[in-house]
C-alpha cells in the first residue's frame, strides 16, 4: 500500500510542478461557479430553458471528470515520451497495481467533486443515493479515457489530437436528449450515455438503478479491456 | 546464473526475427558483454532477459528457474541501467531515486547520499533533473539501477553520453560490483568499454552470435605475437615476441639508432570484430 500511495502522491507533485497541468486544477472551480451562480438566473430569465435543466447537470458532471481525464492522460504520455514508463516495467510492482495506483486518487477526487457539485447545485433535487451512484459511475470516465488514449498514442502531439476526439466522443450521447424517444438508446454504444440518462432520471426523481448498473458493467468492461491494451504497450 | 538456449524473438509486424537463436550463459560474478553495431539485437536480448518483451522462443533460465516462472520477486533481484536517461524531469534527482526505491523491500536499499556521492552528483541531488546534463542523467540512471543492491545487473551502453573521466569511473564502479559478486550483462558498441570490463564478450551481428570468448583470447588469437620497432632515423622492423630479449637481429637493430617507439601487434577488440564479422562497430 505504501508504494501505491507513493506513486499516487508523486502524480500530484508532478501536476503542481507543471504549469500547463496545474492550470487545469481550477476547472472545477469555474464549473461550480457557473452551475451555482450562472445557471439559476439564466433559467429564471429564459423560460424555454426549463425543460433542459437536467442537461446543465449532465454537462456539469461530465466536465467535472475532464480535469483528471486531461491531467492523467498528459502525465502518462509524458512518462511514455520520456521513457520513464520503461522503469516501471522493471520494478517489483505488478502492472495492475501500477494502473490502480495511478487512478485511485484521481478517481476518488472526481467522485468527491461530483458529489459536491450534485449537493450544492440548486437546479434540481437529487436523492443522496442517486448522487452517490452518479458520482461513482461518472468518475469511471477518468481511467477509461486516459488509458484508452495512452493505448493509442506515442507522444504529446498525438495525445492532444486524441484528447479533442475523445472530448467529442464523451459528449456525443447528449444528442439523445434531442431525438425521438425510440432512438434515445441508440446512443447506448457510448458509455457516457448511461451516465447522462441516469442523471436525467435522477432529476425527475425516477429510479436510476438499471441505468447505473448498465453503466457500471459497460465502464468496468471497457476499463478491463483498455487496461490490458495499455499494459501491453506502455512499458516497452 | 543466466542460461540462454536458442533464443528467438520477433517484434510484431516485423518480417524476420530480431534475435535468431542465441545461445550463451553468464556465470555468477561474471561481466558478460554483447558487442555489436546498432540494430544487431543487443538491447532486444536484454529486454527479453528483464521481462519487458514477452513472446520469445527458446529457453531462458535464471538461477535454474525458467524466466517465465519468475514472478515480481525477479525484479527485486535485477537492476537495469537503460541506454538513455529516463527520469521525471520535474522531480529532483533525490525524489526520482526515492520514488523508485519505494518499490523495493526496505532492508536492501543503499544510502541515497552515498549513491549520489559515488557518481559525483551530491551537489545536484536536490535540483530538478531538468537542470541536469545528459551525463548527469546517465549517472543518475546508474545509481537508480544499483540502489536496491540487486544480484543481476543489466547495463545498456553504460558509458554513452559520459565524458572520459566519468566513463572511467562508471567502468570502475561496474568492476567493483563484479568484485562484490554481482552478475553483470553489458551491451555496448564501445570496444574500449567491453575490453575494459568484460570477462567474456559475444559478438552479435544481425541477431546472431558470431563468436564468444574472453577479450584477452580474442586479441591474442586474432593478433600477432610480435612487436614493431621504429627508430629515430625512420627505419622500422617487425620481430617475434618469442625470445625477443635474446634475438640477435632485434638487439643489433636497436643499437643502430635511438628507439622512437615499440608497438605490440596484438589486435584491438574492434579489429577482431571487423575481421570476424566483416562489419564495423559503427555500422547501422
Amino acid at each position: 500500500m505504501k508504494k501505491l500511495l507513493k506513486l499516487a502522491f508523486t502524480d500530484f507533485k508532478l501536476i503542481f510542478r507543471d504549469p500547463s497541468l496545474r492550470s487545469f486544477l481550477v476547472l472545477p472551480v469555474i464549473l461550480f461557479v457557473l452551475i451555482i451562480w450562472g445557471v439559476p438566473p439564466l433559467i429564471e430569465k429564459y423560460d424555454f430553458l426549463f425543460p433542459y435543466l437536467s442537461l446543465f447537470l449532465v454537462v456539469g458532471v461530465i466536465e467535472n471528470t475532464q480535469m483528471f481525464c486531461f491531467i492523467n492522460t498528459m502525465v502518462l504520455i509524458d512518462e511514455k515520451e520520456s521513457d520513464v514508463a520503461k522503469v516501471y516495467g522493471v520494478v517489483p510492482l505488478s502492472k495492475m497495481e501500477y494502473v490502480f495506483s495511478r487512478f485511485l486518487l484521481p478517481y476518488l477526487f472526481t467522485v468527491v467533486l461530483n458529489l459536491i457539485l450534485l449537493f450544492v447545485q440548486t437546479i434540481c433535487d437529487i436523492s443522496t443515493a442517486s448522487a452517490l451512484l452518479i458520482s461513482f459511475l461518472a468518475a469511471l470516465v477518468v481511467p477509461v479515457y486516459a488509458l484508452a488514449i495512452n493505448s493509442l498514442v506515442q507522444n504529446r502531439m498525438q495525445g492532444m489530437v486524441y484528447v479533442k476526439a475523445f472530448n467529442m466522443l464523451v459528449l456525443i450521447p447528449l444528442a439523445a436528449f434531442f431525438v425521438p424517444e425510440k432512438f434515445v438508446h441508440w446512443f447506448g454504444v457510448f458509455p457516457t450515455h448511461w451516465v447522462f440518462q441516469a442523471i436525467d432520471r435522477a432529476t425527475q426523481n425516477l429510479s436510476i438503478g438499471v441505468f447505473a448498473a448498465i453503466g457500471f458493467v459497460f465502464f468496468l468492461a471497457l476499463l478491463w479491456l483498455v487496461s490490458r491494451i495499455f499494459v501491453r504497450k506502455h512499458f516497452v | 546464473m543466466i542460461q540462454v538456449e536458442n533464443l528467438v524473438f520477433q517484434y510484431p509486424g516485423n518480417d524476420e526475427p530480431t534475435l535468431k537463436g542465441l545461445d550463451f550463459s553468464i556465470a555468477k560474478g561474471d561481466i558478460f558483454g554483447f558487442l555489436g553495431p546498432s540494430g544487431a539485437g543487443k538491447s532486444t536480448a536484454q529486454k527479453v532477459l528483464y521481462k519487458i518483451l514477452e513472446g520469445y522462443k527458446g529457453q531462458v533460465n535464471i538461477d535454474g528457474k525458467n524466466l517465465s516462472e519468475w514472478n515480481n520477486s525477479y525484479f527485486e533481484r535485477i537492476g537495469v541501467g537503460f541506454e538513455l536517461p529516463n527520469h521525471y524531469l520535474k522531480l529532483t534527482g533525490k525524489e526520482n531515486l526515492e520514488l523508485f526505491a519505494a518499490f523495493y523491500p526496505s532492508g536492501e536499499k543503499q544510502n541515497n547520499a552515498q549513491l549520489f556521492e559515488m557518481v559525483d552528483l551530491q551537489d545536484a541531488m536536490d535540483k530538478p533533473v531538468e537542470t541536469y546534463s545528459k551525463g548527469m542523467k546517465m549517472r543518475l540512471n546508474f545509481i537508480r539501477a544499483i540502489q536496491h543492491d540487486p544480484d543481476i545487473l543489466f547495463f545498456d551502453e553504460p558509458t554513452t553520453g559520459l565524458d572520459p573521466v566519468n566513463a572511467r569511473k562508471i567502468k570502475q564502479h561496474i568492476l567493483d560490483l563484479k568484485n562484490r559478486g554481482k552478475t553483470i550483462f553489458v551491451t555496448t558498441h564501445s570496444m574500449e568499454t567491453a575490453d575494459g570490463i568484460c570477462d567474456r564478450v559475444s559478438f552479435i551481428v544481425d541477431g546472431k552470435l558470431v563468436l564468444t570468448d574472453t577479450p584477452r583470447n580474442l586479441k591474442s588469437i586474432y593478433g600477432k605475437e610480435a612487436v614493431t620497432v621504429e627508430l629515430k632515423n625512420g627505419q622500422s622492423e617487425e620481430f617475434p615476441l618469442k625470445d625477443l630479449g635474446v634475438n640477435p637481429k632485434f638487439l643489433d637493430f636497436i643499437k643502430q639508432d635511438e628507439v622512437k617507439r615499440i608497438h605490440t601487434l596484438e589486435a584491438t577488440l574492434e579489429e577482431v570484430f571487423i575481421r570476424v564479422t566483416g562489419k564495423s562497430l559503427g555500422d547501422e
